[in-house]
């Protein structure tokens, strides 16, 4: 396993290569591209090793405890907490802020969370620094994108190995910078401009949440670290908050937020949630994810599809004592993950652009896993976050692929054909396609890394239903749907954009934006010749590697995260409370569940196969035809228009009006109005040289005149 | 006592040098036609060295001091009259402010270099007897001594902001005259009351003394109301962006790196100590005009077309920070909001400067007269976008630190006033992306920026400290907290023993 240092440099590696950006004018784009690249792809090899030395060392563990395998060869601390062990192993690496009972540390927390969150992260980012050596190769910001790229990898990092909520917060709002920045990396253009703003502020306001969320954990628990904290739910410890002379158990300890008596760890759950929402792209804060399409797309495979957006699922596992012992809060997330899975799949019917539709499944895939954490599913929902990095990540650069063959050109409606012109992406993207719809054989190891983790997902849900879980019910049929709508628009992609005739050989269609055009190629791109052409090696080895991940991380690791080895390998890091079997209970669905989504998923391909590839034209004329059902999905339900009438104009409007007051009624009553009385002896004094001085010098003088006269009457009535 | 008198020199050191710089300059002013501005470069780098020579003195103060111990240090008293003496001292909290001044004041008049050309020899003067008068403000120990220091200083920032501002300069400055001036009496006025009742000027005695409690309503309103116009707070604010818009730019450094700080240290030094009492009773309200300060100046903010209005009702809202910490009486709280000062003085002034940047080749502050910056200026886009980032609270910086600690402490004391103050955090994102996105990115537009040259060698000497310091103390902000740790103890406890 791997020792201190290695893991220190894992995690500070990346953000110090991240600051040869800064230098690059001496140094030259192409060392920093060096630089950051191999430190990443470094980082990636060792998180990845130690992840599968981990799930090697199971096994053994199992059958004799002395051989030092799994988290026990070098995991020190052990807490016992409700019959599971929790395992971590914490460095610290030097003290933060320290304000009284406020403790937070830079620190590096490890445990089986942490583990395969480090392994996705800088897995998926190695192999987008190398992809993006061909996708950005006529940028001629170079090294500002790789510098950000790392600067995206070390924040995620310390996002994920906190072991504070400061920490987590560091990493939480860095990466937020680090999305921000990329998504309006060609920053000249109004579209990535306006998008990376609203994708800051959106999270602001999920932040928001998060910031009360740890200020009430603070309030409660008189710390800001994970451990102490979790612990006192898991054993539901007698608490004393601060305003409060009551102690009380955790689990039973109430709050007073705006007056009225609530439970706190509900409270709690809700504003951490809220924070989650945002950085997840979940129903009510999820309209900053397609906008951020904008940005190069090797920064919506890492970013907005494979790490920064699972941030929020994340959380709310690291945090499953929380959930375990609320009924509201994990209720809500089983809900809002529900209703994303289905909205954002009805969303994703209904786009031609090539990378919002696969942005809307990412949307839809987190609402799986959160509506999975919800009803108490954590491990099947770590396993889809783990799955779907790399499948998702496989189809964004796949896209990145198909939009660099296509000299910048994202809409599908003028695609076609492009398997014959760029086969090897052509597979990737089918590998990706049959991993996100999760085909495979049910009671068998057959299928794809999308089946088992959603199959693990909808009938642990299921399982959950039986048991009452709130929302359980709602989530699998919701699922369900969504897993149908997911299968026809991802063969809808695969249809349009590879399948049929190839309307860019015919005619050179300038009408499409060239948004991207002019900073990624560089103006010679109106000389260009339009004919596709396959991506080069670079790109596609990326490509390769992922497509692996696809097709066997699911099989590889399904033992260990959600079946026969999961308490082994969580290790105390996901917590269950004694009434959650929802995992385990999954065996005992009825056979229909079991199949149900092997049927929607072949139901969703024949229709696409049927409208897009037997008679393309009918999805055109649907769309044509303008059905208030289609105008619903194809215009994201107006979520935009809405906020923008309401929220933005609102806020707009109360600045103008206080604003206004500042001016009128504030100055009206205050200077303006005195200025007009005492307008006479302000123009004599304005004739002054410096105005004012010798007005208020008088003022001094005759301050102190009077200070004196008291003083000298006080020292006579004294004799 | 005993010993050598590091504070007297200290604070008298900048008003020394103002004294030999207008001596020198009478004794040559023969001349005074030609080579004007060879020799206000030479007046400039005196007043450069002066400070530079302030600064080194609050270092060597700082040094000798020890930060574990609690109440005054480094005292020296003199007496003055009856209950009146000389008196000057420092603890954890006004000895940071101290720092921030000494090490503003240099960067001011080194920013200065290219901007002022007339009537130097004034201008440097000025900024020397200012920073006397702020750092007496920061080490008085007597009421009188603290009352001459607070209200002088307001001279030479007349001065400033009335001889080397825009052209709205009297209106400005007439505003700031009016709004001190009411506060000032008023505090006046309270003073004499607490000499009286006390039969001593000296913080030591007053901090001791328990007034009544009725009559620390009063004496709270008449001092409260002397802090909330510095500060500012809502509704007495509407001062402060005409002042800044008005001020030049180092002008603008000093009022929102150092004055307005004297507002918060009056809050912690004067209200909590000595008016336990009514520092309590006046919470609730106090949160709700930090609350309104925040969210209501962050809404006017993003509405303005003048980058440095936006930054001064950006600085009304952080200030709400200050207040909601202060309010708090908890150590997350006030520590919070004493960072948050020093921090908002720090970033504050930076971003002024940055916007002095582009004024002084431009000759605008309309936002819409920019766009594109980024293309010609890279350097000072970075620059401008850590600042903007320090601004918004991100994590990191020295902002998010105080932003933060003041919420967790107002949190404790009532959670409606953290919510409404976090709302500042999600304003506070969409003003200050939307000036950064308009003035530094998208194409150039405008033809008279095509030729804008990059920062200097001079504004690089004065905006990187301040870079350096925003990362510094929001990465190890320990570096603040252990040094003010014990004097936010001493008046927390002494604001407990009074209630």
């Amino acid at each position: 396993m791997l020792p201190d240092s290695l893991l220190i440099y894992i995690v500070l590696a990346p953000g110090l290569v991240a600051l040869s950006g800064l230098v690059h004018k001496w140094i030259g784009d192409r060392t920093v591209m060096v630089l950051t690249t191999a430190v990443v792809l470094s980082a990636g090899a060792l998180s990845l090793y130690q992840l599968f030395a981990y799930v090697a060392g199971l096994g053994g563990a199992a059958a004799e405890p002395s051989h030092h395998a799994g988290l026990d060869a070098y995991l020190t601390a052990g807490v016992e907490a409700a019959g599971t062990e929790l395992k971590q192993h914490i460095i610290t690496l030097t003290p933060w802020i320290h304000v009284g009972d406020f403790q937070a540390n830079w620190a590096i927390r490890v445990d089986t969370l942490s583990i395969v969150m480090m392994a996705v992260i800088t897995g998926v980012s190695g192999l987008v620094h190398l992809y993006s050596w061909g996708y950005m190769s006529e940028d001629p910001h170079k090294a500002r994108f790789f510098a950000y790229l790392s600067l995206f990898t070390f924040m995620m990092l310390m996002l994920v190995v906190a072991d504070n909520f400061i920490q987590l917060f560091f990493g939480w709002e860095g990466v937020g910078l680090a999305s921000y920045l990329l998504i309006g990396f060609w920053y000249t253009k109004k579209a990535p401009n306006d998008a990376s703003i609203k994708a800051f502020v959106t999270n602001r306001v999920g932040d928001f949440g998060l910031a009360l969320g740890i200020m009430a954990v603070f309030f409660m628990f008189r710390s800001v670290e994970f451990a102490p904290v979790l612990d006192a739910i898991r054993t539901n410890a007698v608490i004393t908050p601060y305003a409060f002379a009551e102690a009380l158990p955790a689990q039973e300890s109430v709050i007073v937020f705006f007056g009225e008596r609530v439970y706190a760890l509900e409270l709690i759950g809700i504003l951490l949630f809220i924070g989650a929402m945002g950085k997840s792209a979940q129903f009510f804060l999820h309209v900053w994810l397609p906008d951020a399409m904008e940005g190069p797309t090797p920064v919506s495979a890492l970013i907005h599809a494979a790490t920064m957006v699972t941030a929020g699922v994340y959380l709310v596992c690291l945090l499953s004592p929380i959930y375990e012992h609320t009924f509201y809060a994990a209720g809500m997330v089983a809900l809002v993950g529900a209703v994303t899975a289905l909205y954002a799949a009805t969303v994703g019917m209904a786009q031609n652009d090539i990378k919002r539709v696969i942005a809307y499944s990412t949307c839809s895939q987190l609402g799986y896993m959160f509506f999975a954490a919800g009803i108490g599913a954590y491990e099947a929902a770590m396993f889809h976050l783990f799955t779907h990095a790399f499948f998702k990540a496989l189809l964004f650069l796949g896209a990145g692929s198909v939009i660099h063959g296509m000299h910048h050109e994202q809409d599908m409606r003028k695609m076609g054909g492009l398997a014959k012109f760029m086969p090897l992406t052509y597979a990737a993207m089918l590998i990706g396609t049959i991993a996100i719809i999760g085909l495979g054989v049910p009671h068998t190891l057959i299928g794809f890394s999308g089946f088992f983790s959603k199959d693990a997902i909808l009938e642990s849900t299921f399982a959950g239903a039986m048991a009452n879980v709130s929302f359980a019910q709602l989530a699998f049929w919701f699922g369900l749907v969504a897993a149908f709508l997911t299968s026809f628009y991802s063969w809808r992609l695969i249809y349009m954009t590879f399948h049929g005739p190839a309307p860019h050989a015919a005619a050179d269609d300038h009408h499409h934006d060239h948004a991207h055009a002019h900073d990624a190629h560089g103006d010679h791109v109106h000389d260009h010749h339009h004919t596709p052409h396959e991506s080069p090696a670079v790109m596609l080895i990326p490509l390769a590697l992922l497509s692996l991940g696809a097709m066997f991380a699911g099989v590889y690791f399904y033992d260990a995260f959600v079946d026969s080895q999961n308490e082994a390998f969580w290790a105390g890091a996901i917590y269950r409370s004694a009434e959650n079997h929802v995992l385990h209970g999954r065996h005992d669905v009825p056979e229909w569940v079991i199949y149900a989504p092997l049927i929607v998923t072949i139901g969703g391909f024949l229709i696409a196969t049927f409208t897009y590839y037997f008679n393309r034209g009918i999805g055109k004329r649907v769309a044509e035809s303008g059905g208030p059902l289609h105008a619903l999905f194809s215009n994201k339900w107006y979520f935009d228009e809405i906020y923008n009438a309401t929220l933005v104009r609102g806020a707009a409007f109360l600045g103008n009006v206080f604003w206004r007051a500042d001016k009128k009624v504030i100055d009206g009553i205050g200077p303006d109005g005195a200025a007009s009385v005492t307008n006479l002896s302000a123009r004599l004094l304005s004739r002054m040289h410096s105005g004012y001085l010798y007005h208020y010098a008088f003022v001094i003088i005759g301050a102190a005149i009077t200070f004196g006269a008291i003083m000298w009457l006080r020292a006579g009535g004294a004799n | 006592m005993g010993g050598f008198p590091i504070l007297t020199v200290m604070t008298f050191l900048p008003l020394a040098g103002a004294f030999l710089v207008m001596l020198v300059r009478s004794a040559t002013a023969g001349g005074k036609g030609n080579g004007g501005a060879e020799a206000g470069k030479t007046v400039l780098l005196a007043g450069v060295i002066i400070s530079a020579a302030t600064f080194a003195a609050s270092v060597a103060a700082f040094a000798t001091f020890d930060r574990d111990q609690a109440g005054y240090q480094l005292v020296e008293q003199y007496a003055w009259y009856g209950p009146i003496s000389f008196k000057l001292g420092v603890d954890g909290l006004s000895l940071s402010l101290v720092l921030l001044t000494t090490f503003l004041t240099p960067i001011c008049l080194l920013a200065s270099w290219n901007s002022i050309e007339k009537r130097v020899t004034e201008y440097v003067i000025a900024f020397l007897v200012l920073e006397t008068f702020m750092i007496g403000v920061f080490v008085s120990l007597d009421l009188v001594l603290f009352y001459i220091f607070f209200e002088a200083g307001l001279i030479p920032m007349f001065l400033i902001v009335g001889i080397w501002g825009g052209k709205d300069r009297v209106y400005a400055a007439f505003k700031f005259f009016l709004y001190t001036l009411i506060g000032s009496l008023l505090m006046l006025v309270a003073m004499v009351y607490m000499i009286i009742a006390a039969g001593s000027a000296d913080f030591e005695v007053l901090e001791k003394f328990t007034f009544d409690p009725g009559v620390q309503t009063w004496l709270w309103l008449a001092f409260g109301a002397s802090f909330a116009v510095k500060l500012p707070m809502w509704p007495v604010h509407t001062w402060l962006p005409d002042a800044h818009v008005q001020a030049p730019t180092a002008g603008s450094v000093i009022l929102a790196g150092v004055l307005l700080k004297m507002g918060g240290y009056g809050f912690l030094r004067f209200s909590l100590p000595m008016f336990p009492d009514a520092s309590a009773y006046f919470q609730p309200a106090m949160f709700a005009l930090a609350v309104i300060a925040i969210v209501y100046t962050s809404l006017v903010a993003w509405r303005q077309t003048d980058m440095k209005k936006l930054i001064a009702y950006s600085s009304v809202a952080h200030m709400g920070f200050v207040t909601l910490g202060i309010f708090s009486f908890n150590e997350t709280g006030v520590q919070g909001a004493i960072f948050q000062m020093l921090s908002h003085g720090i970033i504050a002034s930076a971003l002024f400067l940055i916007v002095g940047v582009v004024y002084d080749r431009m000759h605008t502050r309309e936002i819409a007269s920019y766009g594109g910056l980024v293309n010609r200026m890279p350097i000072y886009a970075s620059f401008f976008m850590l600042f903007t980032m320090g601004n918004v609270g991100l994590p990191g910086t020295s902002g998010f630190v105080g932003e933060l600690l003041t919420m967790v402490g107002g949190f404790q004391a009532a959670t409606w006033a953290a919510a409404g103050a976090a709302l500042g955090v999600i304003f506070s994102a969409v003003y200050m992306l939307t000036l950064y996105r308009r003035t530094v990115f998208g194409e150039i537009t405008n033809p008279a920026l095509a030729g804008i040259k990059d920062m200097n060698l001079i504004e690089w000497v004065c905006i990187a400290p301040l870079a350096a310091l925003t990362l510094l103390f929001g990465f190890a902000p320990n570096l603040i907290f252990n040094f003010t740790d014990s004097s936010t103890l001493r008046i927390l406890s002494m604001m407990a023993g009074g209630q």
